[in-house]
């Protein structure tokens, strides 16, 4: 019975010197680890604050009027801008029934700011672009090209874009015919709600410190945290190793 | 061996002076990259012929021969699947800062592996990880179970691979995605019946340099091209990074476009980067959830705890670690270059939405990097593939013939039957894999994300508690294995109902606690609190048992 005593094994109730010295091996090292992971990632929950982008604070002091009506032309040009900036967020893609909501804001305020004049003929311009869209082989395709140049020459000097910026060549892109004379109110409902989500981050000095051209905790995550898992384990075979020897445990 | 290299430096210059200059992003048949394909996996069957198994030793175990480097390199290779090599830039393409947890999961399970497993698994001596769990717990029925449990993983880990696989064929033949699954799955299979893990092993060698050249290059052409730090991608992509979320203003006044004469620049898009963004639509909880429940996953899945099998001495399979990790991160290091990049060439809505598990490849369409640079790449995502299946076919074959069959079926099976046994699993696995693969139920990354989870809540607590604790019996063991196979059941329950519309009790809430790719996270901690419980309240371990584990196992 005192035999079968002596053949029980616990890693937290080492019997010998040496399963000592692996138990706090073992310890530090888990310790290390574990704190290098999710204390970090707890580090930056507890730091974060809601950041909005510049946009959203645009929209966000122009909305009322324009939901009530009263909108500027200027203040109609500041919150087109503040909605093509989500517009061209790519991870829209995915949430087709809230570009939906966002095509209608801006094709209905593009509509709402050009010349009453040009509205049948911008309408017009924009359904013969939906279908030739749909029509082309290639995106090289001489007649799509010469039709996006010139709704981007028509409506980039409405809304005060270069343009060859980036926001001037969505306009072709974003508008929509079918959506262009009225606002619903269903989706005047869910846009600020829309513009929130994709406008708002969770940064703090953590997120906005730049270290090798990283933001910080990227670095950290994706690069950092790699090279302390080969570290870890390279410390802990070379410790192992040297306890072996010292110990005078064969490896074989 | 030197005739098989010369051979292949042939095929791969020909193929350079037959280069084809077109790209389109899908549908045609692209002749340089499919002579590259074809030429590497020419290359691995001969490699198979020419390392071929002899006896079950060498089919199981590669006859313990393999040097730490090189099974460093088997490691990695066998560890850096489809879900790797396609499936994590996809995932960071699609959720950003989310898609790291993945990058950390995969890796840091690694030091848990190392410091509570490697050297002891070694040296308890066994070739598989059901032959282990029978022996310690000195039970046929925990044997039988947990070869079943295993040959599931298997099969879930390989559905993700043969979809990748699947997709790479398609996009390089230019043919339909079925008939692309059926001529991968084919190739697999000749060549894992052919060689066995030692012609795998010497494969996944050679896999390890094709995987890692085809990746890293296309970083280096794309850094150097679109003007960033080119000399080392991994570092220089920070910049890309930061100039995505500070958007247009940030990029220089260039001529530089993508392939569809997109200017390269983007709008302002911080939700790529920042932490648990609402756009993604992830949380915090899923963040540390599927990291959590990815390590414990690394450090139970059968074909990983297999390969220590395969080095000499304990010592080996503790160094083998360190070098496979290594070698793993630099891909890891280097996957999320080609999701950055892949964000900035398709931001274009005339881009449109692309197949998110393709996205390493269309990154370098979009960049405009030469055609066979690219079918470079999509061999290397073939590669990348087979060579984890490689190990999982055999791991799963292990399971069926020598622990299910030979075990417990016939123990008096000669080694030939024994062998003859495996193939027939190997065959019939790749079937039942290549009609799942062909069904396209989900993205390659969750179904491998899963096999993680479940090999967490039913191999790891077995393997950790039955090396660490002597204390833990077979009673233990089987309550801890229902309770982890009790939680991964209702979690498939309730993710399989939600994927045809049906609603259960309390939906929401389940599939969000306990979501198909991290249910590990409490399904691993309770498994491992009711073997414990179990144990204390029945029959101690037998006197060999406890006896085996300190004079052999921690001695």
């Amino acid at each position: 019975m005192k035999k079968e005593k002596d053949y029980r094994i616990s890693f937290f109730k080492p019997t010998t010197e040496f399963s000592r010295k692996n138990r706090n091996l073992v310890l530090i090292l888990v310790s290390i680890w574990a704190v290098a992971i999710f204390g970090f990632q707890i580090l930056l929950r507890v730091m974060q604050k809601p950041t909005p982008e510049k946009s959203l604070i645009t929209f966000e002091e122009v909305w009322d009027n324009v939901e009530m009506g009263k909108a500027s032309d200027g203040e109609k040009i500041k919150f087109a801008n503040s909605v093509l900036s989500v517009l061209g967020k790519s991870i829209l893609l995915s949430a087709p029934e809230k570009k939906e909501v966002l095509s209608n804001a801006f094709s209905w305020v593009v509509y709402d700011l050009v010349n009453d004049a040009d509205k049948g003929m911008l309408q017009k311009e924009i359904t013969m672009f939906e279908k030739k869209k749909k029509s082309i082989l290639t995106l090289n395709d001489k007649e799509y090209i010469a039709a996006k140049d010139k709704i981007i020459g028509e409506i980039a000097p409405v809304l005060k874009l270069n343009k060859n910026s980036l926001k001037a060549k969505l306009i072709p892109l974003e508008l929509r015919a079918d959506l262009m004379k009225n606002f619903s109110k269903e989706n005047k409902t869910k846009i600020k709600g829309i513009m929130s989500l994709y406008l708002t981050h969770n940064q703090s000095v953590l997120t906005d410190t730049i270290f090798l051209g990283f933001p910080f905790h990227y670095f950290y995550t994706a690069i950092f945290l790699l090279v302390l898992f080969v570290a870890l384990c390279w410390v802990y075979c070379f410790i192992i190793d040297r306890m072996h020897s010292e110990s005078g445990i064969k490896n074989s | 061996m030197k005739k098989i290299m010369i051979i292949f430096m042939l095929l791969f210059l020909a193929t350079f002076l037959s280069a084809s200059s077109a790209t389109a992003l899908e549908g045609s048949f692209k002749v340089g990259p499919a002579i590259i394909l074809i030429s590497i996996l020419v290359l691995f069957v001969l490699v198979g012929i020419f390392f071929r198994a002899k006896d079950t030793t060498d089919f199981y175990a590669a006859g313990r021969g393999i040097s730490r480097v090189g099974s460093g390199m088997a490691i990695a290779s066998n560890w850096m699947s489809a879900a790797s090599f396609l499936g994590m830039a996809a995932l960071m393409y699609g959720s950003g800062y989310h898609g790291l947890a993945f990058v950390v999961g995969w890796t840091g399970g690694y030091v848990l592996l190392l410091i509570l497993m490697a050297g002891q698994i070694r040296k308890y001596g066994k070739y598989t990880a059901p032959d282990f769990i029978g022996d310690r717990y000195y039970s046929t029925s925990l044997r039988a179970i947990s070869a079943i449990v295993a040959i599931l993983i298997s099969v879930s880990y390989c559905v993700g691979q043969f979809g990748g696989i699947g997709l790479m064929f398609k996009w390089v033949l230019g043919i339909d995605y079925t008939l692309a699954v059926i001529i991968g799955s084919s190739v697999v299979l000749a060549y894992t019946l052919i060689s066995g893990m030692l012609g795998v092993t010497k494969n996944m060698q050679i896999q390890y340099v094709i995987i890692i050249i085809s990746f890293i290059i296309p970083l280096f052409i794309m850094t150097f091209k679109f003007d960033y730090f080119w000399m080392v991608p991994q570092i220089g992509y920070g910049a890309v990074v930061t100039d995505i979320i500070q958007g247009e203003a940030a990029f220089k006044a260039t001529d530089l476009v993508n392939n569809f004469g997109h200017k390269f620049a983007i709008i302002a898009s911080p939700e790529y980067a920042m932490p648990w963004d609402p756009a993604t639509g992830k949380t915090f909880f899923q963040w540390m959830a599927i990291t959590f429940s990815l390590m414990l996953g690394t450090a139970g899945l059968p074909h990983v705890i297999q390969r220590f099998y395969v080095v000499p001495k304990a010592r080996d399979a503790r160094w083998s670690v360190v070098w496979g990790l290594f070698f793993i991160s630099i891909l890891y290091w280097s996957a999320p270059v080609f999701a950055a990049f892949g964000k900035i060439l398709s931001s274009s809505p005339e881009v449109g939405a692309l197949a998110k598990d393709a996205i390493v490849v269309y990154t370098a369409q979009l960049g405009d990097i030469h055609p066979l640079v690219v079918g470079l790449l999509a061999a290397g995502g073939v590669s990348a593939a087979f060579s984890t299946v490689s190990g999982l076919l055999v791991a799963g074959a292990s399971a069926f013939s020598h622990d299910l069959y030979f075990k417990v079926i016939n123990p008096k099976a000669s080694p030939q039957t024994q062998l003859k046994m495996a193939r027939l699993a190997t065959i019939l696995m790749t079937i039942i894999v290549m009609g799942i693969a062909m069904l396209k139920l989900a993205l390659i990354a969750q179904l491998v994300a899963l096999a993680f989870s479940l090999a967490a809540c039913t191999i790891f607590p077995l393997f950790l508690l039955g090396i660490w604790w002597s204390g833990s019996n077979k009673k233990g063991a089987i309550a801890g294995l229902a309770v982890g196979g009790l939680v991964t059941i209702i979690s498939l329950t309730y993710f399989v109902s939600g994927k045809y519309g049906i609603k259960l009790p309390a939906h929401e809430f389940v599939t969000y606690w306990l979501g198909a790719w991290y249910f590990a996270w409490i399904g691993a901690p309770l498994a491992i609190l009711t073997n414990i419980i179990v144990s204390l309240m029945t029959e101690e371990t037998p006197y060999e048992i406890r006896k085996f584990l300190v004079e052999e196992v921690h001695s």
